[in-house]
């Protein structure tokens, strides 16, 4: 990669102490990530996705600690990084957040103009009519119309993808090298969804920070990411370019989240499913965490957990499949011939074709 | 398919309105107009954004909200407004819920036995304690969950787990319609297709009808035979499954088509969202009404707009 | 599961859908997380057995001492009475040479039953009317006016008429203290019955065609066991020291029955020529009402799951 490596977590482990037990959320996850991409980390709740990213702005619930790795960002450890004026020069100023419910980044009770104003006041030296103007110019620039007249309501008064915009325009008020969106759709309906992060798209094209992208929706992945990473149980278990994981997955992880996407259901007939629920963190882990779940799983799958193999010079995944020894397995025939798939979908006469020509 | 053939009506609505008090101020219509019919045997999916009234028609036919015009019946019998004791129970016997947020939808203080066996209880379904736990034990099996579950609490379970919990209790209830609302948008993107399959099952072994409420349009495709599109309210659009994703004409549900996404990157990042709203294309007025464009394919509009939804059909159909 | 060997590594393990359903973590009991965590600090420990004796010594004494306020079998010998507390006479006696110890257990004794029979009164009372109240708008409407009109009848003036009307009793003074309380509790609880009463498994409940009562004794009483608890924890120490000063004013229970406030009223005079006939009393009166109301506040917070960490 001739990319410049922007920030690198090396074997990070975090824990966390919950009713006298030990859970270890995260089980030494390393990611390089590069200046300008899109990295979007993909797994279903409580596979360690958001805390890892926490680990960046160390924002990990009080309960929670980094108990071994580093994350390197300007040859600092942020690691290292204990009390909370350490962060001041990073957090919110270097590596911003938005969060899925953007009611919970708003302060209810003061105007929208105030909250981002209040932002540009404290990082830059500017007049109070200077900080204004860039406010509005950033409300404008996310999208809000009559950005003006909207400056002094309150919070309550904007819709949710409104508010979100906002907490975007928060985040962005700072131009930091890096923003990451924790699940920033999620709460907000498809339409909305679509907006937003063509939103981000643009405005990452414009500002040139990097993303990282944090979802459960493998559908929203292809449309923002460059880089993927699967995380499940506490680790990252596939990563690749985008059109690695979606064209050519290796994992039966990933395998098993792209087939079961209602979008490539056929009516009549089953979706692909997983069953059961993803390992307890208590426990420690033998294997591959997807073990339990696989219905294809080797023996050696439950005895010792598999190394990264290497498929591409970007692309790596941790499953023993990759193992010259293993058995062949073909992925499920729902996501064979993805592309052609929705290609024959989204062409003219396809369910999802859209378009007035 | 079986839509197709066998068309008894099970629910029906007829011009249903419904609107809340906003703080003693202006009354707030949250649906209006509102007309369907439900054939049995069928899925009716209710697809539309936060705001369209989606659910506020599903808790109007679970009679949690009131109407303020309007009418629903149900296999012919009127089942809004005042209803006799005997009637009442009756009602809830046949219709059933299947709430979005399984969580938010299980009492989190009692155990997974007591929330299967709530319906059997007030409905003294049961003929003694043993029976009942064989129902219990026999409604857990059919969602996939096993036994030994039966002393646990919700909060122990994963959400693809609560919300079979939630589809447990509901269904041993034997009820002729169940209105699931948005029951797997609180959900993992990894377990909502067995929870969508399992609901596929059980409407196959028992007969059921659904009204599935969703917001998404990839989803009411896979599980639907007929859907409405509602936005802010109103209907705007009423077809068969193939026929709306061949042929959508109400620009609302096409800024719903676009706004799928579709799990291939290089398409992906080619399609634009179209954005639809209401402010800049005029969509209500008094000779507006639901008009049929194509066999069985109502959209919500004015005569002039017919034609132009059947020219744009017609272009379509010639590809 | 099968035996995994070096040369079977990389065949296919069997499987089974059922397995993943298994829940890993252990049972989980609200009871018996409350229990748990309430005794997990040896503070509270060591207070819960001293109330319990606390207060059990106090019931059984009396019984076995058989002081009564209407006799003083030493009042005529002078050797008796104002005597320091000492191996022998462990609070020391009084004016009219009674064993304080007898004195103060029997007045503790009293008080600590009017305070519990009153707050039970008062929380059934209370609980049953606010769960009802705070579902039924109907009832809301004028419930509400019975609230501002009970809520705000002078308590002292009432204490005053009633124990005139109905004579200076045991039974009196727990009317007195119950007839006013309870309406607090109900419209605390009707509050709390609102907040919870509209929520989504309250919904599915009603789909599922559960009665309101039902509803009441399986959705809604369970979740308030947190505020119940620290309801009582106040209401029960609050009581006893209510029952000291309305005694105290000559208000609460009659000369013929033992009282804290009563004693404690009589040996006031006393304070400066004989101050530990005025503060054993006061001592014991505090030391019952805190730890009362420490460990009702311990028991509080044990029964909030959200402390069942």
């Amino acid at each position: 990669m001739k990319d410049k490596i922007i920030i690198s977590a090396k074997d990070i482990e975090v824990q966390f102490r919950v009713r006298d037990r030990f859970l270890t959320a995260i089980r030494n996850v390393s990611l390089d990530l590069y200046e300008g991409e899109t990295f979007a980390i993909v797994g279903e709740s409580g596979s360690g996705k958001s805390v890892f990213t926490k680990t960046f702005t160390g924002m990990l619930e009080s309960n929670g600690k980094i108990t071994n790795g580093s994350i390197m960002y300007h040859g600092q450890d942020l690691t290292k990084l204990k009390k909370e004026k350490d962060w001041a020069g990073i957090r919110g100023v270097k590596i911003a957040t938005v969060f899925q419910d953007p009611m919970t980044s708003l302060n209810p009770i003061r105007t929208i103009g105030f909250q981002i104003t209040e932002v540009i006041e404290k990082h830059q030296k500017l007049s109070k009519s200077e900080a204004k103007a860039q406010a509005i110019s950033i409300m404008e620039r996310v999208g809000i119309p009559n950005a003006a007249d909207r400056f002094d309501n309150y919070p309550f008064q904007y819709s949710g993808g409104m508010r979100q915009r906002i907490v975007i325009a928060i985040a962005l008020a700072c131009h930091p090298e890096i923003l990451i969106c924790d699940e920033p759709t999620t709460a907000l309906d498809v339409t909305i969804q679509a907006q937003i992060i063509k939103l981000i798209k643009d405005l990452q094209k414009e500002l040139g920070f990097t993303t990282i992208y944090i979802t459960h929706d493998l559908g929203v992945v292809a449309n923002v990411a460059d880089r993927v990473g699967v995380m499940y149980g506490g680790q990252i278990i596939e990563y690749g370019t985008v059109n690695e994981i979606f064209y050519d997955p290796q994992h039966p992880y990933t395998w098993a989240l792209l087939s079961a996407l209602p979008q490539l259901g056929v009516k009549g007939e089953d979706l692909y499913y997983i069953t059961g629920t993803p390992p307890s963190l208590y426990n420690k882990i033998e294997g591959d965490a997807f073990a339990p779940r696989n219905p294809q799983a080797l023996k050696i799958d439950f005895a010792k957990e598999p190394p990264f193999f290497k498929v591409s010079d970007t692309h790596y995944a941790k499953t023993w499949l990759l193992d010259p020894r293993a058995p062949k397995v073909e992925k499920p025939a729902a996501i064979q011939n993805l592309h052609e798939k929705i290609l024959k979908m989204t062409a003219k006469g396809g369910a999802f074709h859209v378009g007035n020509d | 398919m079986s839509a197709m053939t066998n068309r008894d009506v099970l629910l029906s609505l007829k011009d249903v309105e419904i609107s809340f008090d906003n703080g003693g101020r202006k009354k707030f219509k949250a649906v209006q107009g509102a007309t369907f019919d439900i054939y049995k045997g069928e899925t009716f999916a209710l697809v539309g954004e936060s705001g369209s009234g989606k659910t506020t028609i599903g808790r109007a036919i679970m009679r949690i909200n009131e109407l303020s015009n309007g009418e629903i019946l149900f296999e012919g019998k009127r089942i809004s407004g005042k209803l006799s004791k005997q009637e009442d129970m009756e009602v809830i016997r046949n219709i059933q819920m299947i709430f979005q947020d399984p969580a938010a939808s299980l009492n989190e203080r009692a155990t997974i036995e007591y929330c299967i066996s709530e319906g059997l209880y007030n409905f003294h379904l049961y003929q003694n304690e043993q029976d009942r736990l064989v129902k219990v034990d026999r409604a857990l099996e059919e969602v996939g969950l096993l036994p030994e579950h039966k002393s646990r609490y919700p909060h122990e379970f994963s959400g693809g787990q609560r919300q079979r919990v939630g589809i447990a209790r509901a269904l041993i209830m034997e009820p002729k319609l169940v209105v699931a609302d948005e029951p797997i948008s609180a959900l993992d993107v990894s377990i909502r297709a067995q929870v969508l399959n399992l609901m596929n099952k059980l409407k196959n072994e028992k007969g059921l009808t659904y009204l599935f409420i969703a917001h998404d349009l990839s989803v009411v495709r896979f599980i639907a035979d007929r859907i409405a599109v509602i936005h802010l309210g109103r209907i705007v659009e009423i077809a068969e499954t193939e026929e709306l994703f061949a042929y959508p004409l109400h620009p609302y549900t096409i800024s719903l088509l676009s706004a799928v996404p579709m799990p291939d990157p290089v398409i992906e990042k080619q399609r634009e969202p179209i954005v639809y709203s209401e402010t800049t294309e005029e969509k209500t007025g008094p000779d507006y009404e639901m008009r049929e464009i194509r066999p069985g394919h109502f959209v919500y509009c004015n005569p002039e707009q017919a034609m132009e939804y059947q020219k744009a059909a017609e272009s379509i159909k010639e590809g | 599961m099968e035996r995994i060997s070096e040369d079977n590594l990389f065949e296919f393990a069997t499987f089974d859908e059922k397995e993943s359903e298994h829940i890993a973590a252990p049972r989980y009991s609200y009871w018996k997380s409350v229990w748990r965590t309430f005794f997990k600090s040896k503070v509270t420990v060591f207070l819960s057995v001293f109330v319990i004796v606390l207060v059990a010594f106090a019931l059984i004494q009396p019984l076995q001492s058989g002081y009564s306020p209407t006799v003083a079998p030493n009042i005529n010998n002078a050797d008796m009475k104002y005597l320091p507390p000492s191996a022998e006479h462990i609070f020391g006696t009084d004016n009219i040479g009674n064993e304080v110890w007898d004195v103060v257990w029997a007045g503790a004794r009293n008080s600590i039953i009017v305070s519990f029979v009153s707050t039970a009164i008062i929380m059934v009372v209370g609980i049953l009317v606010g769960a009802i109240w705070g579902f039924s708008k109907k009832m809301d409407k004028w419930m509400i006016e019975v609230y501002n009109v009970v809520a705000n009848v002078p308590y002292l003036l009432l204490a005053m008429v009633l124990s005139y009307v109905l004579g200076a009793g045991l039974g009196t003074l727990i009317f007195v203290m119950t007839c006013i309380d309870w309406i607090y509790v109900a419209y605390f609880i009707r509050t709390q019955v609102m907040i919870i009463r509209d929520r989504e498994y309250n919904m599915a409940s009603k789909c599922l065609g559960t009665k309101t009562f039902t509803m009441i004794v399986k959705n809604i009483l369970p979740y308030l066991v947190s505020v119940i608890v620290t309801y009582i924890s106040r209401e029960i120490p609050g009581l006893i020291s209510y029952e000291v000063f309305l005694s105290y004013l000559g208000l609460g229970l009659g000369t013929n029955y033992a009282s804290l406030g009563r004693t404690i009223s009589q040996y006031k005079s006393f304070m400066t020529g004989y101050p530990h006939l005025f503060w054993i009393p006061v001592l014991v009166l505090a030391a019952i009402a805190i730890s009362l109301y420490v460990v009702g506040q311990k028991l509080a917070d044990a029964t909030d799951p959200r402390t069942h960490r």
